[in-house]
Parts: structure tokens; sequence; C-alpha cells
């Protein structure tokens, strides 16, 4: 029974992980662009959603797409102001400057929201489902819910619809897509603004689960060992990893957590437990499960 | 003063291309050491900060700059260093001679560990694990009860037999003389064959490979260079602190030696030393600009340490948008501009 309590816990934090996933799948599979400041723009989502909600008093509905919409704009304002102009840069210039993105992001949202922790109240607040014993919050079964009808639209979008194709086009070889009619700046910020509203989305309910905060960007960096462990390119394997992910972690917080080694105590393993799955990952097999290996043209 | 057109290859890649270069770097020398007689004891502190991270710097760029080796927890060998040196001289009791070679070599160990899988990773991957990395040896030194975690280590002061560091101008002379050392060392590996290597690598690595020079072990080199150079400089932070927690190591620290690097240029050991100075100045900078400032608003004082990371990270962004040569290189182009003058070329 305790068992399939830790599973349940895990994976309504696993779905977080995976939207986190997915927003870093989706930029990167188009552009090519692994964007660090990920966490950071969740965070602007979930304190955006907070300002609306809470501080002017709109319902929560309305909110909520309010910040969706803040987050779209952000991601789209993004591209636009500094990807466009490093389009053919090497890898390590478009990282960084996600990595800086990521600090300037930050330290404005502490300026502007200040480094207190608030909590959002939804309509799913202190509302719990009772399952076979297993009490689940609203909020999670919401996130589960709501990672896979996007992971079903996604892969609908992808594989049927004319502007999915031309989103794979464009990330496969951007100069062929560029001649076959495509406009390859326009994919680029849509991508960037589908990603960051799939991050303000799990900021948002990431926030159901906890709270509020300047800190909560951190796990858009363990979200990263989501991504890598089903695959950088794959929309599936985001899901799978997130799920994956946030089970491991569960487990690992109630078996090894407190335990000590000599002197070694192993207090809160949630912290690392991501990145010690990312570092295995990588030296075990760096694409992941679902990732496909690439082919280097000399 | 122009430029002087090489005729052999031992001219190309000398140390000192020009006599300018030994007048001038001899002017600097000895204005360096007349420092502690006209600047004040928080400026020598200042100077003192940004040699250390000069150190850290030149390591750094010997990785990223050189070798194209993407790296983001450089902080995590500062905190390897600094720790080994706290633990060596704290409870072994070995003289700080041996201590500051030793913590050196241990970070060195850990980053040659670290980059058996960048034989396999390239670019975000290598990113992605390096970050891991120095979020587990945070996390390691928090919860390892040798380290002490959050409550620190205290650091013995510099000792050569009866002989103590006390001032901040014994300090001076002695971290000036390690940073000289380091910037000849890191000059001359980066003009001989390791040094060629590690550029080979760097602009296509396939390509080097099928000239003959080893991958592996040029690689690994690379980070044992790298993080040598980075323990060296925990080293001397632990030393000069006289006091460490894991918290002065976190990401910020990687960050704010990345920016270093790209403000000051990348590949290019001149790069290393501008960009160490310009990025620890700018927050001595911002306090004393507040100073001035605070009798008309007092409550920016405490905005600087929210906007330190901020600052580094739109320095690096901007950095690399408009001049990814970085400093060295607007310093290249203003020289050739004057050498040539009037003419364009």
């Amino acid at each position: 029974m305790k068992m399939l309590e830790i599973i349940v816990n895990g994976l309504s934090t696993g779905a977080i992980y995976a939207l986190l996933a997915m927003g870093f799948v989706l930029i990167f599979k188009s552009t090519g662009i692994l964007n660090f400041a990920q966490g950071e723009l969740a965070m602007v989502g979930a304190f955006m959603c907070f300002s609306f909600v809470m501080l002017l008093n709109i319902p929560y509905l309305v909110g909520f797409i309010l910040s969706l919409a803040v987050g779209a704009s952000l991601g789209a304002g993004i591209d636009f102001l500094f990807f466009r102009r490093m389009v053919g840069k090497p890898m390590f210039s478009t990282i960084m400057v996600t990595v800086g993105l990521a600090g300037v992001i930050s330290s404005i949202a502490g300026f502007v929201w200040g480094h207190d922790v608030y909590s959002i109240k939804s309509p799913f607040t202190d509302r719990n489902l009772m399952i076979w014993g297993i009490t689940i919050s609203q909020g999670a079964i919401c996130t589960i819910c709501v990672s896979i009808l996007l992971f079903t639209l996604f892969l609908l979008f992808f594989n049927r619809s004319l502007l999915g194709v031309a989103m794979r086009g464009a990330a496969e070889d951007p100069d062929t897509a560029g001649l076959m009619g495509i406009n390859v700046n326009r994919i680029y910020m849509l991508a960037w603004a589908i990603g960051s509203v799939v991050a303000a989305m799990s900021g948002i309910f990431l926030a159901e689960q906890s709270f509020v905060r300047i800190s909560m960007s951190h796990t858009g960096i363990q979200a990263m060992a989501a991504a890598i462990l089903g695959g950088m390119d794959s929309i599936r394997g985001a899901i799978i990893g997130g799920a994956i992910l946030g089970i491991a972690e569960g487990l690992a917080a109630n078996y090894l957590s407190g335990l000590e080694f000599g002197s070694f105590h192993f207090g809160d393993i949630k912290e690392v437990a991501a990145f010690a799955i990312m570092i295995i990952i990588l030296m075990i097999r760096p694409r992941g499960i679902f990732g496909k290996e690439k082919v280097e043209r000399v | 003063m122009s430029e002087k057109i090489h005729t052999s290859y031992t001219n190309e890649i000398a140390l000192f291309r020009t006599l300018w270069l030994k007048v001038w770097l001899c002017i600097l020398l000895i204005s360096l050491a007349l420092c502690p007689y006209v600047l004040s004891r928080y400026q020598l502190s200042i100077l003192n900060e940004m040699e250390i991270a000069i150190i850290g710097a030149l390591g750094l760029n010997l990785l990223i700059g050189f070798t194209g080796q993407i790296s983001l927890g450089h902080g995590a060998f500062l905190a390897i260093g600094a720790y080994s040196t706290a633990l060596l001289t704290g409870n072994l009791n070995l003289p700080f001679i041996v201590s500051l070679p030793l913590s050196g070599l241990i970070s060195a160990l850990l980053g040659m560990v670290i980059g058996i899988p960048a034989l396999r990773l390239k670019g975000l991957y290598l990113a992605l694990g390096t970050l891991a990395f120095g979020f587990i040896v945070e996390y390691i030194l928090f919860h390892w009860d040798v380290t002490k975690g959050d409550l620190g280590m205290s650091v013995k002061r510099i000792q050569f037999g009866s002989y103590i560091i006390r001032t901040e101008t014994q300090y001076f002379y002695f971290i000036t003389l390690v940073t000289a050392v380091s910037i000849v060392c890191a000059k001359n590996i980066a003009r001989s064959k390791i040094g060629r290597s590690f550029l080979a690598i760097r602009d296509r690595d396939i390509a080097a490979e099928a000239m003959g020079i080893p991958l592996a072990k040029y690689k690994i080199m690379a980070f044992g260079l790298s993080s040598f150079y980075g323990g060296i400089a925990g080293c001397l932070i632990a030393h000069y602190q006289k006091w460490i927690v894991p918290g002065s190591f976190d990401m910020s620290v990687s960050i704010a030696y990345i920016a270093m690097i790209v403000l000051g240029g990348m590949g290019t050991i001149l790069g290393s030393v501008f960009g160490a100075v310009f990025i620890t100045g700018i927050p001595h900078g911002i306090v004393y600009m507040t100073d001035m400032l605070k009798e008309s608003y007092p409550a920016l004082t405490g905005l600087i340490v929210d906007f330190k990371l901020g600052i580094f990270g739109l320095i690096v962004v901007l950095a690399l948008l408009f001049e990814p040569q970085g400093l060295a290189g607007i310093y290249r182009r203003v020289k050739i501009y004057w050498t040539t003058w009037p003419f364009r070329y």
C-alpha cells in the first residue's frame, strides 16, 4: 500500500517534470537550442498567475489563461530579441545566452516580487480524492491529465498538421526548409512561444503542489534530467522520462533519506536524485531512451 | 611601435614578441610592487580578489576557450580545492607549501574523472553533466560530517616554516607571485604543442583526430589542467578568506567565471586577465556608486546582492551578441587600428 502511495505521489511530481521537459524538447527539437532558462520561465508564469489571481482578484481560470498569454509573449520576445540574431552561432554561444538570461530573469523577478514565499488559492486547493484508500489531491490529478492531453495534442500537431510538419522540417534542415517556402524565423518564434506556454503552465501546476517563490526555477534544471532520460528530441520521451524521474525521486526520498554511512548522512536526497540520475544516463546512454543517435558529418 | 613581421616560427611563438611588450610588463610589475604603498587596505583586498579570480579564469579558459569543452561546474573545482586545503592543513597538519599543489592535484584528479564521460559527450550533454556534477559536489559538502556542512570550516593562515602571512600587503605580494607564475605557465601551455592541439580539438575534433592528435589524452588533459587551476584558485580563496562554506561555491560562481572568459575573450590568455579584473571589479564598482547615492536612495544597497547574478548574466548575453571576441578582441582591433593609422589595413 505504501509503495502504491509513493508511486502515485511520484507520478504527480513526475507530471510536472514531464511538462517542463516537454517545453525543453519542443524548443530543442525545433530550434536546436537547449533552454537553460526554462525553470525561470516557469517561475515567471507562476508569479504572473499569483499576481492576477491573488493581487488583482481575477477569477482563477481567467488568470491562468492570462499568465499563459504572458508566457507566450515572453518566449516569442526572447526569440525576437536574442536568438534571431544568433542563428548559425556555435552551440556554446546559444547555451550561454540562455544561462545568462536565466540569471537576468531571476534577478528581475526577485526585484519585482521579492524573495518571500507565496501560494495561489485555486479551485483545487485543499481538495483531495480518495481512491482505494490513497489520498490524491485534485491538483495532482489535473496535472497528470493535462500533461497526457498536451502529449496527445502535440503528437497530433507534429504528425498531422501542416504547421507541425513545417516545424519538423525547419528543425531538420533550416536552409532547405527556407527554400521550400517555410518562414523559418516565424517557426522558431512559434516554437519559443509554445515552449514558454508549456513552461508557464508547469510553473502554475508546480505552485499548486508547493509554493510560489524565486527558487522554484531550480526545478527546471532537475527536469532536464527527465528530458535527457527520455531523449532530448522526443516528446514521448519527455512524458515517460518525467514519470520515471518522479517515481525514482519519490522512492529515493522514502528509502534513502535520513540514512547514514559513516560520517556521511544523506539528508534530503530529493535535491540531488535528479542530478545523480542525469549523470548516470549521460554515462550509459547519452541519447536517452527514445532519442535518435546523431550521425556527424565532417 | 610598428608590428614586427615574423620571419621564423620561433619568433612567431616567442613569449615576448616585441621589446615594447617587455617594457610594458616591467612597468606593470613595478606599479604592482608599489601598489601597497599607495592603495588603502580595502583597495588592496579588491586586487587580491581579482588576482585569485585570474587564476580560476585562466583554467576555465583553457577548457572552454582553447579546447571548446563546455563546463558549467567550475565552481565545484574551486570548492574541491578550497576544502582539500582546509582538510589537509587543518586535519592532517600539512604545511601550506605542500597543500597548495596537493589541493590543485586533487581537484585535477576529480576533473579528469569528470573528463572521461566528456570523451563520449559533446556540447550540450557535457554542459548538463558538468552542471549536475556542480550540484552533487555542493550536496556532498553540505551532508558530509568532515566538511561540517552549513557551519563552514575555518582555514589556517598561510605559513612557511615560522613565517606567517598576516597583513593584506603580505597576501598581496604572495598572491601576485602565484598569479604571475600561473599566467606564464598558461601562456606557455597555450603556445606549445599542447595548446595547438587544444585549438585543433576546439575547431573540429574529428579532423583533429584524423591529423593524429589523440583526442582522449588531450581532452582529459584539458579537464585536468582546468580543474588544477580551479583547485589552486580555491585553495588561495580558502586561505585568504580563512572561512569557507559550501554556499560560496555554488552555481552563481560558475556563471561568474563563465562571464569572465566570455567578456574577456575566449581562447586568449590576455582575455582571462581582462575578464577576471572586470567581473570582480563590477560589484565593487556598484558598491562604490551606491555608497555615493545612499543618502538620497537608502534602499539601493540591498539590491546589489539581487542584481549581481542578473548583471553577470546580462554581460554574458550582451558580450555574446555584440562582441563575441570579448575585451581582448576589442584591444586587438584598437591596437591594429593605431599601428596602421591612417591607413585602414
